[in-house]
C-alpha cells in the first residue's frame, strides 16, 4: 500500500474520536465538526478483541501501519501549512500496551526533538506502564486511556482482552497525578498541560444514561476529568455486536449537554434525575430546558439581582452568559442580555427585568418554547 | 496649541493624556516622523508639541493615568484597554483624532469603551471586535507554503493585521523564517535565518530574494485525502458548516476553498478509481 493509502485507512480509524482542544480550527467537515489535529492510529492491526471495534483481532479489513518518522513527517508538513495545531495519535494494540506506548512515545520524542512545538493529544492503551505514562507526560500536552462504558461488568463484556480496574481505572487515576504533577513543575518546557478526559462507548451495551452520567461525576471527583467525550454505538459488520440496534444520535448530544451541566453549572447526577424517564434513559430534549420546566417555583429570576446560581437554572444562559449579567448590572433591557449572548427565546419565559416579567406567545399560551 | 502625535498605542494614550490637561488643545496625527514633516511643513506652524515619536512610552502607566484603576467589564476574549487601541488603530476606518477625542470624552471611565452606550463607543467596540475576527480568520484559514524555503503567505484583509498575522506564524515555527506579504510590504519573522533582523519590513517584492533552504511542500492531494477521510456521512450537516466557515474565509486559501468546496457541493462517495479496483477483485 501508498502512503496515502495508509495514511487514509488510519485516519478513518480515527475519524469518530473526538479531541478538540479549544484552540485554532483550520478547517470544518461537511458534518460541521472541526479539523485541528492531524489524527491517525498508528496501526489498526490490533491484537485486542473488543466487540464493537472494526478493527478487533480476527475481523476481515485492511489492515496498515505507519512509521514514527512517517507520522512525523505528515504531521510537519500538515502544521508548517496551517492546516493543524497538531497530533492526535492512537493506535490499535501492537502485541500489547507497553509495546504500543513504546512506539507513540517515540513519535511524540521524535516531534519535540526536531523542534514542534505544537499540540500533541495521545491516547494510550488500557493497561500502558506507569513508566510510559511519565515519559509521555515530558511530551505530550494531553494524554489519557478511554473507559469506554461504566463498569467493570460492562468492560469485561465489550473490551474481554483488559481488566476495567486496573488497565483502566489505575491510568485515569495516573494520568491525573501526572498532570497535577506537570502542571507544578516550574518552566515545564512552555507545554499547556490539558485537563483528564476519556470516552465512553454509548449504546454497545443496555447501560441506562443514569449510570452513564453517574460514572461521568464520580469520574470528575474522582479523577478530576473535565471532558467526557461520548461516541455513538454503530454496529460493524463482522464483528459480535454487528446486529445490535446503533444508538441515536441524538442520545450522543443530550448526553454531552448533561456532563456539561455537571462541569460548567455546578449541577450534581441527582439533580438530574428529572431529566430520565422511568428506565433511566434521557429524553430527546434540552435537558436544561426540562430541568426549568420541573420547577416553575424558581422563576421568573430577576436578572439585576440573582445569584449566579440562579441565572445558570435559567436556559438560554451559559456560564459566560451569567458572568456578564453579573458584570454589566443593573441591566435595563432585553437589547443588553443580547449582546452578552444570552438565548432570548430560550430565557424569555423565565426571566424578568426591573419587575417586569418577560414573556411570549408560548408562554402566554403556556406552550414551552 | 497644537499636539501632534504618532498613530500607534503610545502616541494615542499620551495624545489623550494631553488633551485631559490641555482640553483645548489641537489635535494632528501622524503614521511616522516623514509624515508628521509632511504635515507640518504643510500647515507651516512651529509650535507644535511632539508626542509618542521618540523612545518607548510606557503604556500600560498611562492607562493607569488616564481611566484610573478601575478594571473594565470586559467580555471574555474583550482585549484590555491598550489591546483595544492598538486594535481599533488597524481598522480600516479608524481615525486616530476621533479616537482620542472618545477616549478623553470617557473621563477615566473605562466601562464607556466595552458598554457600546454611546453611538462612538458603539462604533469603536465594533471595529475592535471587526479586527479581531479578521485575524482569528487569517490564523484559522491562510495556508503558507515555502517559497526558497521561506514560509510566505499573502493576506488580504482590509484591516492592517499582516503584523500580527507574521508574529504569530513565527511563534509557531521558530526554525524557518516567514514573510507576510499585505499590498506592497512584507512582515519578516525569524529574520535571522536569512540575515535580517528577527522582526522586519521589507518592499514585497524582495522577498523572491529571500532563500533559506530547499524545503519544498506539496501536501494538497494529501489534505484532500484526509480532509475527506474525517468526514462522517451519516452526520452530513451542511448549514453548520457553511455557518462555521463562509464563503468570505474560504477564499482565504486554495485548500480552504477546496475544502468549502466540498461542503456545498458534498463529496462523492465513489471514483472511477475505485470501480477499476472493484473489476479487478
Amino acid at each position: 500500500m501508498t502512503l496515502m493509502e495508509r495514511m487514509r485507512v488510519l485516519s478513518e480509524g480515527t475519524k469518530y474520536d473526538s479531541c478538540n482542544q479549544s484552540a485554532v480550527c483550520h478547517a470544518f467537515g461537511p458534518d460541521g465538526r472541526c479539523i485541528q489535529l492531524y489524527k491517525t492510529l498508528m496501526t489498526n492491526a490490533c491484537s485486542g478483541e473488543c466487540t464493537y471495534c472494526p478493527n478487533r483481532c480476527g475481523r476481515d479489513s485492511v489492515r496498515a501501519s505507519l512509521t514514527p518518522e512517517e507520522i512525523v513527517k505528515i504531521t510537519w508538513s500538515f502544521y508548517r501549512r496551517n492546516s493543524i495545531e497538531g497530533l492526535f495519535l492512537s493506535s490499535g494494540v501492537i502485541g500489547d500496551a507497553e509495546r504500543t506506548a513504546e512506539k507513540q512515545l517515540e513519535v511524540a520524542s521524535l516531534l519535540r526533538g526536531q523542534g514542534f512545538t505544537g499540540y500533541i493529544h495521545i491516547r494510550v492503551m488500557p493497561g500502558t506502564p506507569k513508566y510510559l505514562l511519565e515519559e509521555i507526560a515530558d511530551y505530550a500536552n494531553k494524554f489519557g486511556v478511554n473507559a469506554e462504558t461504566t463498569s467493570s461488568l460492562n468492560y469485561s463484556e465489550i473490551c474481554p482482552n483488559f481488566d476495567y480496574k486496573n488497565d483502566v481505572l489505575q491510568r485515569l487515576q495516573w494520568t491525573r497525578d501526572l498532570i497535577n504533577k506537570k502542571r507544578q513543575e516550574e518552566g515545564f518546557k512552555g507545554r499547556i498541560i490539558g485537563a483528564n478526559d476519556t470516552q465512553f462507548v454509548v449504546g454497545a451495551l443496555q447501560e441506562p444514561d443514569r449510570e452513564i452520567i453517574g460514572t461521568v461525576e464520580k469520574f470528575m471527583d474522582r479523577y478530576e476529568l473535565r471532558r467526557p467525550y461520548f461516541m455513538s454505538f454503530d454496529p460493524v459488520p463482522s464483528t459480535p455486536l454487528e446486529n445490535n440496534e446503533p444508538s441515536p444520535l441524538w442520545r450522543e448530544v443530550r448526553l454531552y449537554q448533561t456532563s456539561y451541566l455537571l462541569k460548567d453549572y455546578g449541577l450534581t447526577a441527582n439533580d438530574l434525575d428529572n431529566v430520565l424517564d422511568d428506565n433511566g434513559f434521557l429524553l430527546d430534549a434540552d435537558p436544561k430546558m426540562l430541568l426549568a420546566s420541573c420547577s416553575p417555583d424558581m422563576f421568573p429570576v430577576n436578572v439585576n439581582t440573582a445569584s449566579k446560581d440562579d441565572l445558570l437554572r435559567v436556559p438560554g444562559i451559559g456560564p459566560v452568559g451569567a458572568s456578564r449579567i453579573l458584570q454589566s448590572r443593573p441591566i435595563s433591557s432585553e437589547k443588553e442580555l443580547a449582546r452578552m449572548g444570552v438565548v432570548l427565546n430560550r430565557a424569555r419565559p423565565f426571566i424578568e427585568i426591573n419587575g417586569k416579567r418577560q414573556t411570549n406567545l408560548f408562554s402566554f399560551a403556556g406552550v414551552s418554547a | 496649541m497644537i499636539v501632534a502625535f504618532r498613530e500607534n498605542v503610545g502616541g494615542v494614550l499620551l495624545a489623550c493624556a494631553e488633551l485631559m490637561v490641555n482640553p483645548d488643545c489641537d489635535l494632528i496625527s501622524a503614521k511616522d516622523s516623514d509624515d508628521l514633516k509632511q504635515k507640518m511643513d504643510f500647515t507651516g506652524i512651529d509650535d507644535v508639541k511632539v508626542l509618542g515619536f521618540r523612545g518607548t512610552t510606557d503604556t500600560t502607566k498611562l492607562v493607569k493615568y488616564i481611566f484610573g484603576k478601575q478594571l473594565p467589564r470586559m467580555f471574555q476574549g474583550d482585549p484590555d484597554v491598550e489591546g483595544y487601541v492598538s486594535m481599533i488603530l488597524r481598522h480600516r476606518s479608524s481615525r486616530p483624532i476621533e479616537l482620542v477625542s472618545f477616549l478623553y470624552s470617557c473621563q477615566g471611565n473605562v466601562e464607556l469603551l466595552y458598554s457600546g452606550k454611546s453611538v462612538t463607543g458603539k462604533k469603536y467596540y465594533n471595529y475592535m471586535r471587526d479586527v479581531n475576527r479578521s485575524y482569528h480568520r487569517l490564523c484559522m484559514f491562510a495556508r503558507p507554503y515555502f517559497v526558497n524555503g521561506v514560509l510566505s503567505v499573502k493576506v488580504d484583509s482590509p484591516h492592517r493585521i499582516g503584523d500580527m498575522f507574521c508574529r504569530w506564524l513565527a511563534r509557531k515555527n521558530p526554525d524557518i523564517p516567514i514573510s507576510v506579504i499585505e499590498g506592497n510590504i512584507a512582515w519578516i519573522g525569524n529574520g535571522g535565518h536569512v540575515g535580517l533582523e528577527h522582526y522586519t519590513q521589507v518592499p514585497s517584492s524582495l522577498v523572491g530574494s529571500l532563500e533559506f533552504s530547499n524545503a519544498c511542500d506539496d501536501i494538497d492531494d494529501m489534505w484532500d485525502m484526509y480532509y475527506d477521510s474525517q468526514f462522517i456521512p451519516k452526520r452530513r450537516n451542511k448549514n453548520h458548516a457553511r455557518q462555521l466557515q463562509p464563503k468570505a474565509s474560504a477564499s482565504m486559501s486554495k485548500m480552504s476553498e477546496r475544502d468549502s468546496y466540498k461542503v456545498e457541493r458534498g463529496i462523492a462517495n465513489c471514483t472511477l478509481d475505485n470501480f477499476v479496483s472493484q473489476s479487478e477483485v
